[in-house]
């Protein structure tokens, strides 16, 4: 009889009836959250953002930033709920700088301006921000998000005398990488990049490297030829812009490298197919 | 009739579960039975007659062709297993096994078919995040040891009319894959590798080893009979758009490539020609053989046409396996009925048996005849609820982070 039981139970969880394989042994699906739509949190979106159950390596998204001379009192700071940690990076002009969350009797910063220039919280803060300092001082909030990013394409990239120069798909190498690539020339003759529907395996410190091989499929075919990089990749999943480095021409090499400094590994690449 | 792989004249392997010929229900195997004047050990006063390998066992070829696959993968084909997986579910296996002869029959017997259900085992199953080439690797070892033991408890449990119905291997690997789930196991890969000379060279040891194998106990035609319709019916799917997703390629899998990638897998030639051969759990006449292979491809085709994942589509195939072991009953019946059995095993052919729906009914509450079904019912259940599993296609898709489950 109990050996009966066994086998229904298994039944039951095999069936994964009830969410019951799913509480007993875990999940590899995070649960939804709607996207960050702009590097910027306070900026207000054009439409509601999508829920996704992607995730991104975390990264850091400004919520606001303030500035003024001597004692100040902010407007209310809001951290989202989704936020792992938050943070303030400052800059003052001398003397001592203090900042304090309402409510809290201990300060969140209580430094020289000659000391760090940043610190990380996870307790989230409540209201308004109280700012004590001798001269001219300027705070930026900032949380980590682990969202995708769903950035609308750049208005330059829209903009009369821009042309869409090159494009591309990314193909896994090391890891995981997938979505599309686009090259524009902006009418200022910089060029711009744009990620759509990208997701890459998450890691700190991913380069966005332009390579001369048409296709390189190995760490080994990316580290044979001299890279250049065209922008740090700090969010791994999402639709986003990049500007390249004046001087940077992507005309001149045949694919992109999504590139692991940190482990010598080459995560995904595109081949590049220029516009006629 | 021979008994072609007795491990000793007059000592039949009442545990057998790899290829023989066909044979009638073998009787139970006591000390009594043991071969007079073989060796034996001695242990407190007690004498155990001891039943070593016979090289003329076709379970012997069957696992060279099986370690000659494992040492490929180990070596070329990029397996994620380790060889401390692979020892640990066979010795698992096998002591297991040894002890439940003993205890049952009184002599210690050389456990050729559970080495081989171990090796099977740790053949197809893999645990997430053990990396080819870690060779010493004990990551999931858990996995494996709960596929080996419910492997064992199913085959000397589970045994309507004194048989066991299950092929051992299968429904220990069956059985992990659906009640653990995608996020700790996964079967190995469809697909092996480009064709270059490992894999070239992986094929010519399934297609021989299984002409060797199943020449020899005329299980050539049963495996003919699942292929053909079963590549007949993935053709019909993928004609009319299937597709799956595999973490093993980025864009989605349809088309020609769908029939591809699933007809010729080195994996559905191990398991037609290495697991649904078992004798000891296959159809027992020609033309039951026949209907057992073809229904095991349409049960699996069925099964496989809702799948979008690769996981789903190797638990399906494998879940065919399971129903169809359960059936097998009425598929002898079916032989029968449908005069078709040109040479019945002798038990068969002259025994008048009471009606199948008597049988049916005179069997159904025994706990062994309730356990088959409840084992092919989660089997069947498990599998067509992978096909709605979220977790699947993130981990297929590659989507899961750096802890990507395969």
């Amino acid at each position: 009889m109990l050996g009966l039981l066994l086998l229904v139970a298994s039944l039951v969880v095999a069936a994964d009836l009830f969410g019951t394989r799913e509480a007993l042994f875990g999940s590899a699906t995070p649960p939804p959250k709607p996207s960050a739509f702009s590097r910027v949190a306070s900026e207000t979106p054009a439409q509601r953002a999508k829920r996704t159950r992607l995730r991104s390596q975390p990264w850091w998204q400004e919520v606001d930033t303030f500035g003024g001379v001597g004692k100040t009192r902010t407007s209310e700071i809001e951290i989202s709920d989704d936020a792992t940690q938050w943070r303030l990076r400052w800059s003052c002009s001398g003397g001592r700088f203090v900042v304090r969350a309402a409510g809290q009797k201990k300060p969140l910063v209580n430094s020289t301006c000659a000391a760090k220039k940043s610190s990380e919280f996870t307790a989230k803060p409540d209201g308004a921000l109280q700012v004590e300092a001798e001269g001219r001082w300027r705070v930026t909030v900032e949380q980590q998000v682990d969202v995708p990013l769903v950035e609308p394409p750049l208005p330059a990239m829209s903009a009369p005398g821009t042309a869409k120069v090159a494009s591309g798909s990314f193909y896994r190498m090391d890891q995981t990488g997938r979505g599309r690539l686009t090259f524009y020339r902006l009418a200022s003759g910089r060029y711009a990049l744009r990620l759509t529907d990208v997701y890459f395996t998450p890691n700190v410190d991913l380069e966005i490297r332009l390579h001369p091989l048409r296709a390189p499929k190995t760490t080994r075919q990316y580290l044979s030829a001299p890279s250049k990089i065209a922008a740090p990749l700090d969010i791994t999943a999402g639709s986003m812009n990049f500007v390249l480095p004046a001087g940077v021409d992507p005309l001149r090499y045949r694919s992109v490298v999504i590139w692991c400094p940190l482990i010598t590994s080459a995560y995904a690449g595109a081949t590049l197919n220029q516009q006629q | 009739m021979k008994r072609p792989w007795s491990p000793t004249p007059g000592v039949a392997a009442a545990t057998a579960e790899p290829v023989t010929a066909p044979s009638p229900p073998k009787p139970a195997l006591d000390a009594s039975k043991a071969p007079a004047g073989g060796p034996q050990l001695v242990l407190g006063g007690r004498r155990i007659p001891v039943v070593l390998p016979n090289r003329r066992d076709p379970r012997l070829k069957l696992s060279a062709v099986i370690i000659a696959l494992q040492v490929l993968g180990q070596t070329v084909l990029d397996f994620k297993v380790s060889i401390a997986q692979i020892l640990i579910t066979i010795g698992v296996c096998a002591v297991i096994d040894t002890a439940v002869t003993l205890k049952q029959q009184g002599i210690l017997a050389w456990p050729a078919s559970a080495l081989l259900t171990g090796n099977s085992i740790a053949f197809i199953l893999r645990a997430s995040g053990t990396k080819h080439g870690d060779w010493w690797s004990l990551n999931g070892i858990e996995f494996f040891v709960l596929a080996a033991v419910v492997s064992l408890v199913v085959k000397h449990l589970v045994r309507p009319g004194g048989r066991h119905r299950f092929n051992p291997s299968n429904v220990g690997i069956v059985w992990v894959l659906l009640v653990i789930g995608p996020v700790h196991v996964f079967p190995q890969y469809l697909w092996w590798g480009p064709l270059g000379a490992p894999v070239i060279a992986a094929l010519l040891v399934i297609v021989l080893g299984a002409i060797w194998v199943l020449r020899a106990v005329r299980m050539l035609p049963m495996a003919l009979s699942f292929m053909v319709p079963f590549t007949a019916l993935i053709a019909i799917f993928a004609a009319s758009g299937q597709s799956f997703v595999a973490i093993w390629q980025e864009s989605q899998i349809s088309g020609f490539d769908y029939w591809l990638k699933i007809c010729t897998s080195p994996e559905l030639l191990v398991f037609v020609c290495f697991m649904m051969s078992d004798p000891a759990t296959a159809a027992k006449s020609r033309d039951g053989r026949l209907i057992y292979g073809a229904a095991t491809a349409v049960v699996a085709a069925a099964l496989v046409f809702f799948q979008p994942t690769e996981f789903g589509i190797k638990v399906a195939i494998l879940s065919s396996l399971t129903l169809t072991c359960a059936l097998v009953p009425a598929i002898e019946a079916a032989a029968r009925r449908l005069g078709r059995d040109r040479d019945p095993p002798a038990d068969e052919a002259h025994v008048k048996r009471p009606p199948l729906p008597r049988r049916v009914s005179a069997g159904a509450l025994r706990p062994a005849s309730i356990a088959v079904v409840i084992i092919a019912v989660t089997a069947v259940v498990g599998t067509a609820a992978l096909a709605d599993n979220k977790d699947l296609i993130f981990i297929e898709r590659g989507l899961t982070g750096p802890r990507n489950a395969q």
